[in-house]
């Protein structure tokens, strides 16, 4: 089923060729013209609702918008300083659910309401807030919250509880 | 007995006074309302009306017990009235039917308005007699519980009659009566303006049902019962609980269920003065079912939420540096606050340290072990995110039945090579009050808590007194705390990512049903019994305090991470968060809900 919403499209259309359009459906044609590692590189520099557009124009350009490496920098740019380090905070936010989870459940809705509306509407691009280290754990907070809820013990009851 | 009587008609004359110069601001004809709703009558007649249909009613009222079918029947058929619409005449015509002379009102105490008449029921008519003497209860002081009966009330007229009298046979019997004339009456399109219209001339000032007055109402009504309740005057309790229960169907929504709740608990304090064991523990009351209801209420509002995020950074900032740390836990549940301090912990920099918690929780009756399996939850989720985590679970009635031993107990003994002594953390979120039921009980605990020499020790506690002296000090507490908790829940169906909508109103429903078995416990249950003794922050800073601890601020990342948390929630535009003496309270609009404290042992007393 092809998923391509008209958004994407008009978005993608400066970046795309018309012909590449045209045969969008034959995805080794779309993804060649520019070459996934180069897409990434595009896609890096992508706001959320960018990513989340780009998701929706194939199923080869939603496996990469859905790259966790591009949401962990989404959510982390703003951030004014990470709380610790990379690899330790990419090691639990992938555990608990990943970083594209975390943005569109725990970030996305405490954003201002004018951030959530497309730059084009407002025709002007405009600052993202930026998040300190409360915010930040807060929104961490609830991912593992999240998790924890929706986690199924596996009863291997191995002998006796604790220690 | 007098003079009470005099000022509620006094009171009751003014609002009729301004009522009638309302009426009279209307076009001096027609009065306005009332022909909106297809009746004509003169602004001048009124009071007239208003007469003649109060003597309608002594008059059917009177003649039931002798003839009631054949009268009526009479009525409704065989007679003909012509134009009801200009009740003046119609009501006349009525009363002509009836061969009872007019019944001899005996000369209210002062202005003739016929507001005056609803306590001046007429002395023949054996019921209302029967009805005059029992509201006459000789007890002490006036009480206003009686000097309510007397006033007047505006609100859906069938329940102005049934005040009167604990006899229960009478009212029901009244109000079948009532209907049957409301039905006689009928003629303007609705059954609803029909009972407005009907009997609005005898209640002047009103035509539309006035819910923040009847709302008014409904709380002097519980105030009043709660009064009769403390006074022992059993009876008088009885028939404001009933009247209670009608009240409360004027109102909508918030008032509605905690009136209901009220009256609910009012009239198991009153059918039941021994209370059943443990009253609070009902057939339904599992502990898994008290989980359940947790749970939901957890997701229902930001209370909970508020008082693990808070408790969760004071701990976190006691534990900076620590590589070995120990949380207790008083109330261990399912474990909801740990996985974000686990989180927490494990973001930190320069990594986590190894955790153990201590879970404390009541004995199940069904022997399953809820305990270790929110521990063997908990050891999965610090696994997936690399935590070393050990934990243990104790089973215990009651927090006093704990021994410093046992908490501390062998795993320290495992390490003796350590260097580095654990750091111990105490969690109780809403479980030190109902320690106060028994004697002596809050002081073991303390003692305890402090042999264990803690970091720090988080409290988070209603923000309330619910125990005070006397019950109807309690009552009126609780029936301003819960009001506003109530309220708080209408706004909220939560607007966090999670809910669906559906859940969300589930979430509501089951959240009031555990406020109501809280107010339940405050209201019917005393002594042992009562467990939900609240106490507000002052006064648990002086228990805190007399036990050798002193306050640890609570820091602005709390304060922060709160004030975010409410914005996820519907109803965040009423929630606020309060920073006090460095302790933090999450308030409803100006109402204080709960309190988050943090305490350590004092420095002086080490």
């Amino acid at each position: 089923m092809k998923r391509r919403s008209i958004d994407g499209k008009e978005e993608k259309k400066n970046k795309r060729p018309r012909s590449a359009e045209v045969a969008a459906p034959e995805e080794a044609v779309s993804a060649a013209e520019l070459g996934e590692d180069l897409l990434l590189e595009v896609l890096k520099r992508a706001d959320a609702r960018t990513l989340g557009r780009a998701a929706c124009v194939s199923r080869g350009w939603r496996r990469l918008a859905e790259d966790e490496r591009l949401w962990e920098a989404v959510c982390t740019r703003d951030w004014v300083k990470v709380p610790c380090g990379k690899q330790q905070l990419r090691a639990v936010v992938l555990a608990l659910g990943g970083f594209r989870r975390l943005h569109s459940l725990y970030i996305l809705p405490f954003l201002a309401p004018s951030a959530a509306l497309p730059s084009p509407m407002t025709g002007r691009p405009h600052p993202q807030q930026r998040w300190g280290k409360d915010e930040v754990q807060l929104s961490l907070s609830l991912l593992s919250i999240g998790f924890f809820e929706k986690m199924i013990p596996n009863n291997n009851r191995g002998g006796r509880g604790g220690a | 007995m007098k003079r009470e009587r005099q000022e509620t008609v006094e009171a009751a004359e003014t609002e009729d006074e301004k009522g009638k110069a309302r009426m009279d601001a209307d076009d001096g004809g027609v009065d306005e309302l009332l022909a909106a709703l297809g009746y004509k009558i003169r602004s001048t007649e009124m009071a007239d009306v208003a007469q003649k249909l109060e003597q309608l009613e002594m008059a059917m009222g009177s003649s039931v017990a002798a003839n009631d079918d054949a009268l009526l029947s009479h009525l409704a058929s065989d007679a003909v009235h012509y134009n009801p619409s200009d009740v003046s005449t119609w009501v006349d015509t009525i009363l002509s039917e009836f061969n009872a002379p007019s019944l001899p009102l005996p000369p209210p105490p002062l202005s003739p308005a016929p507001l005056q008449h609803h306590f001046n029921l007429p002395p023949d008519g054996t019921e209302q007699n029967s009805t005059i003497t029992t509201v006459d209860v000789p007890s002490g002081p006036r009480c206003p519980a009686d000097a309510y009966h007397l006033e007047p009330l505006h609100a859906p007229a069938v329940a102005g009659r049934i005040v009167y009298g604990s006899d229960t046979q009478y009212e029901v019997s009244l109000s079948s009566r009532d209907r049957k004339r409301m039905k006689l009456c009928s003629s303007p399109p609705s059954s609803s303006s029909t009972t407005d219209a009907a009997t609005s001339p005898a209640v002047l000032p009103v035509v539309v049902v006035d819910t923040q007055e009847s709302g008014i109402r409904l709380v002097h009504a519980l105030m009043a019962c709660a009064e009769a309740v403390q006074q022992d005057n059993l009876k008088a309790a009885d028939a404001l609980v009933k009247q209670i229960t009608v009240l409360a169907t004027s109102q909508g929504g918030a008032m509605r269920k905690v009136a209901g709740y009220f009256a609910e608990a009012l009239a198991r304090r009153i059918y039941r003065p021994q209370p059943a064991r443990n009253l609070s523990r009902s057939t339904l009351d599992f502990p898994a079912f008290d989980d359940m209801l947790h749970q939901h209420f957890y997701e229902s509002c930001p209370n909970l939420k508020f008082a693990h995020f808070t408790a969760n950074q004071a701990i976190l900032e006691a534990f900076a540096g620590c590589r070995r740390v120990h949380v207790v836990d008083f109330g261990m549940r399912e474990g909801l606050q740990w996985p974000a301090l686990l989180q927490a912990l494990a973001l930190r920099p320069g990594g986590p340290p190894s955790f153990r918690l201590t879970g404390i929780g009541p004995p199940q009756p069904d022997h399953s072990d809820a305990l270790q399996e929110v521990g063997w939850k908990l050891a999965q989720f610090a696994d997936t995110i690399r935590v070393d985590f050990r934990y243990r679970g104790f089973v215990a009635a009651s927090l006093a039945d704990l021994e410093p031993y046992m908490l501390l107990g062998p795993v320290a003994s495992d390490r003796d090579g350590e260097e580095e002594p654990e750091a111990v953390a105490v969690n109780s979120v809403f479980e030190l009050h109902r320690l106060l039921a028994r004697q002596g009980a809050l002081e073991k605990v303390l003692g305890t808590i402090r042999a264990m020499r803690p970091r720090i020790v988080t409290v988070v506690e209603q923000e309330a007194n619910h125990n005070g002296e006397t019950f109807l000090e309690r009552f009126t507490e609780a029936l301003h705390y819960y009001s506003t908790m109530f309220d708080s829940l209408e706004g909220g169906v939560s607007a966090a990512p999670d809910a669906a909508g559906g859940g969300g109103r589930r979430d509501q429903a089951m959240s009031e049903v555990y406020l109501g078995r809280q107010i339940c416990n405050v209201v019917a249950c005393e002594g042992a019994d009562r467990t939900e003794r609240h106490e507000a922050l002052a006064q648990w800073r002086v228990r805190m305090g007399r036990a050798g601890f002193e306050p640890v601020p609570i820091g602005s990342n709390a304060f922060k991470q709160a004030s975010m948390l409410l914005a996820l929630f519907a109803g965040g535009d009423g929630y606020r968060v309060e920073e006090k003496d460095g302790s933090l309270t999450l308030g409803w609009h100006t109402r204080p809900l709960i309190t988050t404290s943090a305490w350590r042992i004092a420095s002086a007393a080490c």
